[in-house]
């Protein structure tokens, strides 16, 4: 497969804010990216505008405030996905194409079910959350987040293990919880964890870590990997420019965003 | 109630009264007035009684809401509209592209930029949560009926100070409560749309305790070929009514903003606050963006105050024509709205735009696929009327001059005392250490990173310089915010705030002046040329000619510096009558909101020292103002002069400055304001978390309190590199002056007796608003 | 028709920032003795079938939508 093959779908829906950049992101490592309604996918549309899932290599759910963020953040889109192409979903999940979320999308793959999806790719029930900060408020503030994936996860192909980088984070509900007080021992030994927080010394306490997240996480995959989820946003940092401090030095023009998207590509086109 | 004397039901199945102004007296036109909300003068009721009594028949309730409306402050201008043509309207640039309902400016070959803002200080003062969301929905409206993407929002916030102890006379609101509401309602709003909010600031006085002000600002890019136009284009077109329904909400929301609050406001003007739903309008952005971009609408235009009653009357007559509207079309929220309920609500998240008949269905159908509803409500025509029909039957026929038309005042005013040369009283100072560490810890300087951090300023992914810079988790403050707008270019367009309240108290023109200087300091800090502006205009009661006069003589210097500097400004709005219950009028506000272009974002500057050993140069001249300085208010300091701008000085520095930068001599910037140049360099320190040691022998002749914290205009403090600091001074001239170097973890003035640790001073001032709104900091 | 009351809580154990910060809120306004503040979350639907249909409807939803079983729980009273 050629770069220019690849086709992601950025699906989003009313309150979905951060497409644009998502798509860019894609197109910035050579990907065809088009945005996608949910609508369009649940077939409620004239039909030149119809679009199947089946078509695209990559799925990404991008950040924002998905239907308001009503009932839980991400629930509503998470719920009118599942109900109309759910089983399209699934398939597409379990043919091991890669499938990102970012923010807003990483909360909605929790309640889709297919993050941490540890003993099935697409549990019936949610069996994590991403709940509310500790601070209790929004944050929007930098983070250092370190690969901790084994090998696993597609998004980080071209990564190094233990590679700290510099991605912003800003959400309200990013803090991820499950009721299996074993959980981060089964993610660790699945190498289901992907990024974590760090500080540039010492222990990753607040503000560091912004939301209170057990054992410093920031991002996880599915057992298989080619699922991930995190909720600092990659795409916000595609060029050095755009990074928090890049006035106080910098070696390469390239933003650590960049490198989740070639890792994905890597992965796809060899 | 004796107006109900004149109200005649007429006989339909609708709520509809013919007012029988034709027989009324002068007491009873009033008190119709009053009754109705009109909030018409008995002078203007009687203009009217004269228009119906040639039409020979007494008008509808429908049309007299309309004409209160239309002939509100708020929406005509009554009493700024002369002094603005005297002074700023007729501030002109080749880079103009459009003066609608927000300013377009020229970005580059392919692209224009959107400026506008803003007040929604009345709803916001009775609930802020809702009236500071609905005040961010309307600033983009306003931006994206231009065609344009918002890229980043600006909200400059007054209020009472925080911490205030006092009882508060009924119907006033604790500032911090206010304070905590507004934040929450931008955050919602801003955040949940997706528009970062990319800078603003907050003053805090205790004249702003019974009448807060929120500015809403709003940026955008649009191609210059989407760019949109704001009326329709000629008879025989449609007007489609995008987005939400109408209800209750928001009714008298523009004859309640030009009325000065009461203390029953509160019980009162519910109403007049309008709920945000920014999931309607999310997608309602997208839609209306689309439609535009595919050229299917001739005009676009947001239904703000006066709703459609003053959308439907601008739109045709800038295209020269009328318009027959069949209200009974309108979708609605609830049953039971009164025609004139319809007419005049300013429920939100509403737009109108305007087609050609043949691309009806088209527009329709994308409307459809974002979930948004859209309904065709009117026609334009070729009869310079606006006719309302319910169900066929015409309930409103007036002519559209008379209706938009309005009356237009030269009250009179009393011009304030120039502070020129005006006697002073040197307050009793502690040692410089604690002048500095209580300068940084006032409210008007501290740190906001408590509201900077619940506001998305980073989405869409084009922050270049954030409003906090520095150390990561350490930062300071930065002076304007740079964006890249344009994905793939470099160039960028930078934003920035100026406005010292204080200086505009003691003396308005100066103040004005300074207000403009402010905003292109901050510009130039971080290395963008400064482009164009937009204000608003936040005064007291224009019918009291000591508030008139202030508004006068700022916008008088507002005028003058921009025609020095010869940049426009293409929109603005004033807001009038911000008075507290018991007439307690704010301070003069003249907000501006600045923007600046630089041609490669990658040589953006930003405030925080960086390397040890690197020079610090003083640069503008300091003169002895110590007028309305931060200094003279925290200790007690009389008098006075205000500081002044010299533009030509003000112009040829920028010019210097930015050459430098452009050269890439300066490693960081920050402009001198509040608490003056000690205050900048104490920031410089935070920001960089490192020292400096400070020599001000080389700086004028002036004494020690005048260097440190005098807050004299056209001022900055650069970081020049060693091997950099014989082109900088080659560029500078004398404007800069070498003043002592980066690096230990203290800041130190000898001579001054300054010697305070990088860490007391980050303390002093990042905890005092934690402190009181509650969270932990960085 | 039937009028349901669905009651969202948070799971014992699960922090509750939002219900905290407004104790903490509370009593710097002066309110003494507040020993706790939880934030519950309520929808009531007024829904076309027989109370133990509805009731039944309800549970449902909670389970498709309604509430995240890692640290909500939920609750459905017919009034």
């Amino acid at each position: 497969m050629k770069a220019e093959d690849v086709r992601v779908c950025v699906l989003r829906m009313e309150g979905t804010n951060c497409e644009d950049e998502m798509a860019l992101a894609f197109e910035t490592v050579g990907a065809k990216a088009e945005k996608v309604h949910i609508k369009q996918l649940t077939g409620v549309v004239p039909a030149d505008m119809r679009r199947s899932l089946e078509d695209y290599d990559v799925l990404a759910f991008p950040g924002g405030f998905s239907a308001g963020d009503y009932i839980r953040a991400g629930a509503i889109f998470a719920a009118r996905l599942k109900s109309s192409v759910g089983d399209q979903l699934k398939a597409f999940v379990d043919a091991e194409k890669p499938v990102l979320g970012i923010c807003n999308g990483f909360q909605i793959l929790v309640e889709l079910g297919l993050l941490p999806a540890i003993k099935e790719s697409m549990t019936q029930v949610p069996t994590a959350a991403l709940y509310n900060n500790d601070s209790g408020r929004f944050e929007c503030r930098p983070s250092l987040l370190r690969n901790d994936n084994r090998g696993k996860c597609v998004f980080t192909s071209e990564i190094p293990k233990g590679k700290v980088l510099t991605i912003p984070s800003a959400h309200a509900e990013g803090k991820l919880l499950s009721s299996d007080p074993d959980f981060v021992a089964e993610l660790e030994d699945n190498d289901q964890i992907v990024f974590r927080y760090v500080a540039p010394e010492g222990d990753a306490a607040y503000p560091w870590n912004p939301n209170g997240s057990p054992s410093d996480i920031a991002g996880i995959c599915n057992p298989a990997g080619n699922v991930m989820g995190m909720m600092p946003h990659p795409e916000r940092v595609l060029t050095r420019f755009t990074h928090p401090d890049w006035t106080r030095g910098y070696d390469s023009e390239e933003g650590d965003g960049l490198l989740v998207f070639m890792s994905v590509m890597k992965h796809l086109i060899g | 109630m004796s107006a109900d004397r004149l109200m005649r039901k007429r006989d339909v199945p609708y709520s509809l009264y013919e007012i029988d102004i034709l027989s009324a007296d002068d007491g009873e036109l009033k008190e119709l007035s009053a009754e109705m909300g009109l909030s018409l003068s008995l002078d203007e009721m009687k203009v009217i009684v004269d228009y119906f009594r040639k039409e020979g028949r007494n008008p509808t309730d429908v049309e007299l809401q309309s004409l209160g409306q239309a002939w509100s402050e708020h929406c005509c201008y009554k009493s700024s509209k002369n002094i603005l043509k005297q002074f700023v309207f007729a501030l002109d640039h080749p880079d103009i592209l459009s003066r609608g309902d927000a300013g377009v400016m020229a970005f580059d070959d392919d692209y224009g930029y959107a400026l506008r803002i803003e007040s929604h200080n009345h709803p916001s003062a009775i609930e802020p949560y809702g009236g500071a969301a609905t005040g961010i929905g309307g600033i983009l409206r306003d931006v994206i009926c231009m065609g344009a993407q918002p890229i980043g929002l600006v909200d400059p916030l007054c209020f009472g100070p925080l911490d205030t102890k006092e009882e508060l006379p009924p119907g006033i609101k604790h500032p911090r409560y206010l304070a905590n509401g507004v934040v929450n309602g931008i955050r919602d709003y801003g955040n949940r749309m997706g528009i970062p909010t990319i800078s603003g600031g907050f003053f805090f006085d205790d004249r702003y305790t019974g009448n807060c002000l929120v500015n809403v600002g709003c940026l955008g890019i649009v191609k210059k070929s989407d760019l949109a136009l704001n009326y329709a284009g000629g008879p025989g077109e449609v007007m489609i009514l995008i987005g939400g329904r109408t209800g209750r909400d928001g009714i008298h929301g523009v004859t309640f903003a030009s009325a000065d609050l009461t203390s029953t406001s509160d019980e009162d003007s519910r109403g007049a606050v309008q709920l945000g739903d920014p999931i309607t309008k999310e997608p309602t952005l997208h839609a209306c963006l689309e439609v535009n971009a595919k050229g299917l609408i001739t005009g676009m235009k947001d239904l703000g105050g006066g709703g459609l009653s003053c959308v439907v009357g601008e739109m045709a007559l800038d295209a020269g024509c009328g318009a027959d509207v069949d209200l009974d079309k309108v979708p609605l929220k609830e049953e039971g709205l009164a025609p004139w309920e319809i007419w005049v609500s300013e429920s939100q998240e509403r737009m109108m735009v305007t087609c050609k008949p043949e691309n009806v269905d088209a527009i329709l159908q994308i409307f459809d696929m974002w979930d948004v509803l859209a309904t065709p409500i009117a026609k334009t025509t070729d009869i310079p009327h606006t006719r309302l029909f319910w169900n066929g039957e015409m309930i409103f026929d007036m002519d559209l001059e008379f209706l938009t038309g309005g009356p237009v005042y030269d009250r009179p005013y009393t011009i304030p005392e120039s502070s020129e040369g005006r006697a002073e009283e040197i307050p009793k100072l502690p040692s410089n250490n604690d002048v500095i560490l209580s300068l940084l810890s006032d409210l008007n300087v501290a740190s906001k990173e408590w509201a900077v951090r619940q506001y998305d300023h980073e989405v869409r992914a084009s922050t270049v310089l954030k409003p906090m810079v520095g150390k990561m988790n350490m930062t300071g403050p930065g002076d304007a915010t740079v964006l890249m707008p344009v994905p793939g270019r470099w160039k960028g367009l930078g934003a920035a705030v100026g406005c010292n309240p204080w200086f505009c108290t003691e003396d308005p023109y100066r103040g004005g002046k300074a207000a403009i200087d402010e905003a292109c300091r901050n510009l130039v800090a971080v290395g963008a040329r400064p482009h164009a502006f937009t204000d608003c205009l936040n005064f007291g009661n224009p019918e009291k000619p000591d508030r008139l006069g202030e508004f006068r003589e700022a916008v008088r210097g507002l005028g003058d510096i921009c025609r020095a500097l010869g940049l426009p400004i293409p929109s603005g709005n004033v807001s009038l009558y911000n008075e507290a219950p018991g007439g307690k009028f704010i301070l003069p506000t003249p907000m501006i909101l600045g923007t600046g272009l630089i041609d490669d974002v990658r040589k953006a500057v930003s405030a925080d020292f960086k390397e040890s050993g690197d020079r610090i140069y003083a640069i503008g001249r300091t003169k002895g103002e110590m007028g309305a300085s931060l200094l003279f208010r925290r200790f007690g300091g009389k008098g006075g002069e205000v500081p002044d701008t010299d533009t030509e000085n003000l112009i040829d520095t920028m010019d210097r400055l930015l050459n430098a930068m452009d050269a890439g001599c300066v490693r960081a910037c920050h402009d001198c304001s509040d608490g003056g140049l000690a205050i900048a360099l104490a920031e410089m320190c935070i920001s960089g978390d490192i020292g400096a040691d400070i020599d001000l022998s080389a700086m004028d002749d002036l004494d020690d309190m005048r260097k440190l914290y005098s807050e004299s205009c056209s001022r900055w403090i650069a970081e020049v590199p060693e091997d950099r600091a014989y082109d900088f001074e080659t560029v500078m001239g004398d404007r800069a002056k070498c003043i002592g170097r980066v690096g230990g973890d203290k800041l130190t003035i000898p001579a001054s007796g300054v010697e305070l640790s990088v860490k007391e001073m980050r303390k002093a001032w990042n905890d005092p608003i934690w402190n009181i709104m509650g969270g932990e900091y960085q | 028709m039937t009028v349901v009351e669905i009651r969202i809580e948070l799971k014992k154990g699960v922090a509750d920032p939002e219900g905290s910060n407004t104790r903490k809120t509370v009593e710097s306004l002066g309110f003494k003795g507040v020993n706790s503040v939880k934030t519950v979350k309520v929808f009531e639907m007024d829904i076309d079938a027989p109370a133990d249909r509805a009731k039944e409807m309800g549970e449902e939803m909670c389970r498709k939508l309604l509430a995240n079983p890692v640290i909500q729980n939920y609750k459905v009273t017919v009034r």
